[in-house]
């Protein structure tokens, strides 16, 4: 029985076969079609089969035959059953049982039971719902029989294999819509159906008689508030928020067989049986007296539905449902009437990523200025305290917005520079210093007042933690400036036709001002938030991130500008007491050296732009400095770049003072000399850290230091120190800065 | 607690106080009256680059327009929006405004409050398409009303709208034409052959906007910043949530801050030769605890001597600038300050009146004559237009 039912799937009816072969093949589900194909070449054998058998006989069997004590049709019945209960029915058979129900040859009981079982295994042959209409349409069908169809159909809506047909015929299936008990139903079937060029006058005269009729029925509101969508010229509604939910499910009768069918033939069609309906669920929609942050819903716009684009086959944004549909429709796509309302859905940010139309993006700005005007700048009587979660909420969504279109709008640029006058900088602060790292770059004539006023006010006033933030910040800022950079600067060169309609030209040189502007901002902030927290550590990270991003504009980002860091971040991260600051500022220098150089070798190349001396001379007086301090011993000593009396060294009574920088006496990197020292000399009990210094040592020290993840250190030993000796030679430091 | 003061004599010192204040002034003025007046009729007709329509920044060239904006449009709180800020006006002159403008229309205007709001540009509103508005908006205050009843446009419901346009209230060829909305309605008891009554009335209105920002914005959009509104809140709630629906532009409460209330006031004593004001009343609020409301009402006289001694050191006879204006309310202030040792200038002066019309720091506003409309509307435009966003 078991291998008679596996078999059972296959067909033998030639004639049927044909019909739907050829008709498979129009639509596009390619991969049932070469399921068929195999199917076909099994079934050659088959004849025999007693499910194709009994499927035989009820596409033949003549109307009237009696149905009592009728063992054929009960042995027939009993098999297609269990065939359409457990493994789902093939797409001929749904076919020729649906035709066998609806034309009532044996009786209306029969033709329940049948319905009952009528699952498809895989998909549903739309000509089988279209004849299946059109046996309705004969009106000899009991309407508890015409409801149960129409809930199957529904049920089965997403199965069937192609619409057009049945869109062809919603004329038809329109007119059902006036008897009331099958209503509920086929305005769910139309609402599945409907189409812009199905919308017509009459048919919404005939919708509204029935709303006099029957009053506010949700399944007729749905299907209007749908007709509203594609002409909201033509009609005119608003749902109450207990209406939204969408229709009923009707699926009760086929669910649990339908489940298990598709679990059995698992993944082969992935049906969503609960058939919700999109419309947006809107009923937490909180109640404000001022609601400027509430984003409104996506609608189709009266004002572009004139009637010369009624020819034309346009879509609204409402209607998307999945990322490829947007890219089948992207040349048709019509804008909503409310342009916030795409940044409610990110399958609509995908689409204003796309869209050319300035005035869109005008529209948006206008919405969005006004909001954070009226939130954040007016206050408007509105008493801000309770809304600051919903602020909070609006911010990130912005956020979020701006980084998926990887770009500030201009109406946040301009609130932004408000804002910062009047910002306390704890507001909301990490949503406001990510709103200001997406602005994109400002002219140098204007960076100051609009930007960095306000902003080293906040900065020196305000906690240690705000600081980095704002470090960070600007970090960011300066990060963004250079991808767009480096992204642009390649596109202009392409193409500067795609820019040409732009009033002004913002020149390579106008750009780097403004980064140079920026860089010596943070270079001066830094300098000075140093000294008032103390040289604090966590500061000093944010810093060296800022300044590694910085070293390498050149070789990284293409912008021909190298900025060194001001003396007062460079010595205390030289200084500092912890080594991933000392090894982060070499790593730094190494990032220098090589875009200095490759720099200079593009210069002499092309003559394009020239690095000026004065960058050069402050790398190599810091390079040298370094390699002086870390490596030479040779602190403090005339001519070098900090130069102190030496009668005052003498007075601190330190011993040695040119030493106590280098990597054996560096305070950040004491703790590493310590246990090296440990380690090569075990059995000494006093410590002495000269003893590194000799060649050996110092060479195994060094290999120390690098195995212990300095990284840094070691990029910029490899670069700049230029080892003389190769060992052995006694008393001679195996290192030399290079000079440039 | 509401302290009620009425001066009215007191001429002889009004005058002594305001020379002297006067001469106090005639200093700040010569500095500070470089501040040339803009020129607002510039007939230079070359459209700007649509400086607004920048899209987002694409490339650093692009972004360069957004700060070049910012300089053109008051990006900017502190010195860029002062910059926009008149520091000087027109005098204003006394002219038949129903030559211009039908006599009718400019009565439905007059003689009433209307409460302000400023709107951002309206996207594709067009003055042909009037009579559709009409009908759309009806059918959606029908729906509205009667949540989930689905409406057929264009029906016949209990509420119409006509939708007019006032035409000669614009002052340049920028300026958009005033647009004039009415609901009727029909009462529920009333008769078969009743009239409907008229249950809201607004407009929306662009007198002498600035030329920078209204050549700026790209053709779809028009702008027409002021609405006035009259009639029940939740009309003017469901009218602006239909604008915004269509034209996808946003409403915000205009109110009429004190140094405007004071232009208002300067203004209107100015009209004094012409039309004689009757009184001017000034009401003050006070941030004592209680809060403590002073309304001081000066004889129409003293104010329009003290008005003019302070235009005396102006020698452009047609413009006025900001500093006779504050001269003339400190000369008040002061002078209610030598009988009732109160210092108004600790208050906020909240609302002023005359008999030329009243206006309110919420943003009411009522103009009574209707000679000296356009300069009223000139001025709350530009309040409108400094609310805009971009």
């Amino acid at each position: 029985m078991e291998l008679a039912m596996a078999k059972s799937s296959n067909l033998t009816r030639t004639d049927l076969d044909s019909s739907f072969e050829s008709q498979l093949s129009v639509s596009s589900r390619t991969s049932y079609r070469s399921l068929r194909l195999a199917e076909k070449e099994r079934r050659k054998n088959q004849t025999g089969d007693p499910f194709v058998l009994a499927l035989k006989y009820f596409s033949e069997v003549k109307a009237g035959t009696p149905r009592a004590g009728n063992d054929i049709l009960k042995r027939n019945l009993v098999l297609v059953e269990r065939v359409g209960l457990s493994r789902g029915m093939p797409p001929e058979a749904i076919s020729v049982m649906l035709d066998f129900a609806m034309s009532l040859r044996m009786g209306g009981v029969t033709s329940v039971r049948v319905l009952k079982f009528l699952i498809p295994a895989t998909v549903v042959p739309q000509e089988a719902v279209v004849r299946a209409v059109s046996w309705l349409c004969v009106g000899k069908i009991a309407i508890s029989t015409q409801v149960l169809f129409l809930r199957w159909v529904l049920t089965v809506f997403d199965m069937i294999d192609s619409k057009d047909h049945i869109r062809a015929i919603y004329g038809f299936i329109f007119s059902f819509v006036t008897e009331e008990n099958l209503s509920p139903y086929i305005c769910h079937l139309l609402y599945l159906l409907t189409r812009r060029e199905s919308v017509q006058p009459f048919r919404v005269r005939k919708l509204l008689d029935l709303q006099t009729k029957m009053g506010r029925q949700p399944f007729l509101l749905h299907l209007l508030s749908l007709y509203k969508v594609f002409y909201p010229k033509l009609v005119t509604l608003a749902l109450p928020s207990r209406m939204r939910s969408g229709f009923k499910i009707h699926n009760s009768t086929w669910k649990v067989a339908l489940c298990a069918v598709q679990k059995r033939n698992n993944g082969q069609v992935s049906s969503d049986i609960s058939l919700s309906l999109g419309l947006k669920d809107e009923t937490n929609s909180r109640k404000r007296k001022f609601h400027h942050l509430e984003l409104p819903s996506l609608s189709s716009s009266i004002q572009s539905n004139s009637s010369s684009s009624r020819s034309r086959k346009v879509l609204s944004l409402e209607q998307l449902h999945s990322f490829p549909h947007l890219l089948d429709n992207l040349h048709c796509i019509e804008l909503p009437s409310q342009m916030a309302s795409l940044l409610g859905s990110s399958l609509a940010l995908c689409y204003l990523d796309y869209v050319q139309d300035d005035s869109v993006f005008l529209r948006l700005n206008f919405w969005l200025g006004h909001a954070l005007h009226e939130e954040f700048l007016y206050c408007s009587r509105d008493g801000s305290s309770g809304s600051s979660s919903e602020a909070l909420h609006f911010l990130n969504r912005l956020l979020s917005t701006q980084h998926f279109l990887q770009e500030g709008f201009s109406s946040t640029e301009g609130f932004l520079y408000k804002f910062l006058n009047v910002w306390d900088g704890s507001l909301l602060r990490p949503q406001i210093l990510g709103l200001l790292s997406d602005i994109p770059v400002v002219p140098s004539s204007c960076i100051s007042q609009l930007l960095f006023e306000p902003l080293m006010q906040l900065f020196f006033t305000s906690t240690l933690f705000f600081k980095c933030s704002v470090i960070d910040c600007l970090n960011n800022m300066l990060l963004k400036w250079l991808t767009w950079h480096s992204v642009y600067a390649l596109e202009d060169g392409l193409d500067i036709s795609l820019n040409r309609h732009t009033p002004m030209n913002m020149t390579l040189s106008g750009f780097m001002d403004s980064v140079m502007e920026l860089v010596r901002f943070v270079g001066r902030l830094a300098t000075m938030g140093l000294q008032l927290e103390g040289c604090h550590s966590l500061l000093l990270s944010f810093i060296l991130d800022f300044y590694e991003t910085v070293c390498d504009m050149f070789l990284k980002y293409g912008l021909p500008l190298v900025v060194m860091p001001p003396a007062g971040v460079f010595y205390p991260a030289l200084f500092s007491t912890d080594p991933v600051s000392v090894d982060r500022l070499s790593y730094i220098m190494y990032r220098y050296k090589k875009n200095l150089t490759s720099a200079k070798c593009q210069q002499q190349e092309t003559k394009a732009f020239h690095i000026s001396r004065q960058t050069c001379q402050e790398f190599n007086h810091y390079l040298l400095f370094m390699v002086n301090c870390l490596w030479n011993s040779k602190m403090f000593l005339p001519g070098m770049a900090i130069e102190v009396d030496q009668e005052l060294l003498v007075l601190s009574k330190v011993p040695e003072p040119w030493t106590s920088f280098d990597l054996n006496h560096h305070p950040a990197f004491l703790g590493y000399a310590l246990d090296f020292h440990h380690k090569c000399w075990p059995e000494r009990k006093d410590i002495d850290f000269n003893s590194i210094k000799a060649a050996k040592p110092w060479n195994w020290y060094l290999e120390f230091l690098f195995s212990q993840g300095f990284q840094g250190l070691q990029q910029f030993a490899q670069s700049s120190i230029n080892r003389r000796s190769v060992a052995g030679i006694s008393g001679q430091r195996g290192s030399q800065p290079t000079s440039r | 607690m509401m302290l009620y003061l009425t001066t009215f004599p007191y001429q002889e010192s009004s005058c002594i106080m305001g020379r002297r204040d006067v001469q106090i002034h005639f200093l700040t003025l010569l500095v500070l009256y470089f501040s040339v007046m803009e020129e607002r009729n510039s007939t230079e007709e070359t459209p700007r680059n649509n400086a607004l329509a920048q899209r987002r920044s694409k490339s650093y060239r692009q972004s360069m327009r957004s700060c070049v904006e910012a300089t053109h449009l008051a990006y900017t709180s502190g010195l860029l929006t002062a910059l926009r800020i008149p520091r000087s006006r027109k005098a204003p002159k006394s002219c038949d405004i129903t030559k211009q403008v039908d006599p009718d229309q400019v009565a439905l205007l007059v003689k009433k409050e209307w409460q302000l709001s400023y709107v951002t540009p309206l996207y594709q509103f067009r003055h042909t398409q009037l009579k559709s508005y009409s009908k759309q908006l009806s059918a959606f205050m029908v729906s509205e009303k009667q949540q989930g009843l689905a409406i057929e446009v264009g029906q016949e419901l209990g509420f119409k709208v006509n939708f007019s346009v006032v035409l000669g209230l614009a002052e340049t060829d920028k300026d958009a034409e005033t647009v004039f909305i009415q609901i009727l309605s029909k009462q529920v008891f009333s008769a078969k052959d009743d009239a409907p009554k008229v249950v809201w009335s607004g407009w929306l209105t662009c007198v002498n906007g600035d030329l920078d920002y209204l050549r700026s914005l790209p053709l779809e959009f028009v702008s027409l910043p002021l609405f006035c509104t009259r009639g029940p809140e939740s009309l003017t709630v469901l009218v602006k949530s239909w604008f915004e629906n269509i034209f996808d532009c946003c409403f915000g409460p205009l109110d009429i801050n004190s140094t405007n209330l004071q232009w208002l006031a300067s203004l209107w004593t100015g009209c004094h030769p012409t039309i004689n004001i009757q009184y001017l009343k000034l009401v003050w609020t006070l941030p004592t605890l209680p809060p403590m409301d002073v309304t001081y009402t000066v004889h129409p006289q003293d104010a329009w001597e003290l008005w003019d001694s302070m235009r005396q050191v102006d020698t452009t006879e047609d413009s006025i600038s900001i500093d006779e204006v504050t001269g003339f309310i400190k000369g008040l202030q002061s002078h209610f300050f030598r009988h009732f040792r109160i210092d108004l200038s600790a208050g906020s002066l909240m609302q002023i009146s005359t008999a030329l019309g009243s206006s309110h720091h919420s943003g009411k506003i009522k103009i009574a004559s209707p000679n000296y409309i356009p300069t009223i509307l000139q001025l709350l435009t530009e309040c409108a237009l400094l609310k805009m966003p971009i």
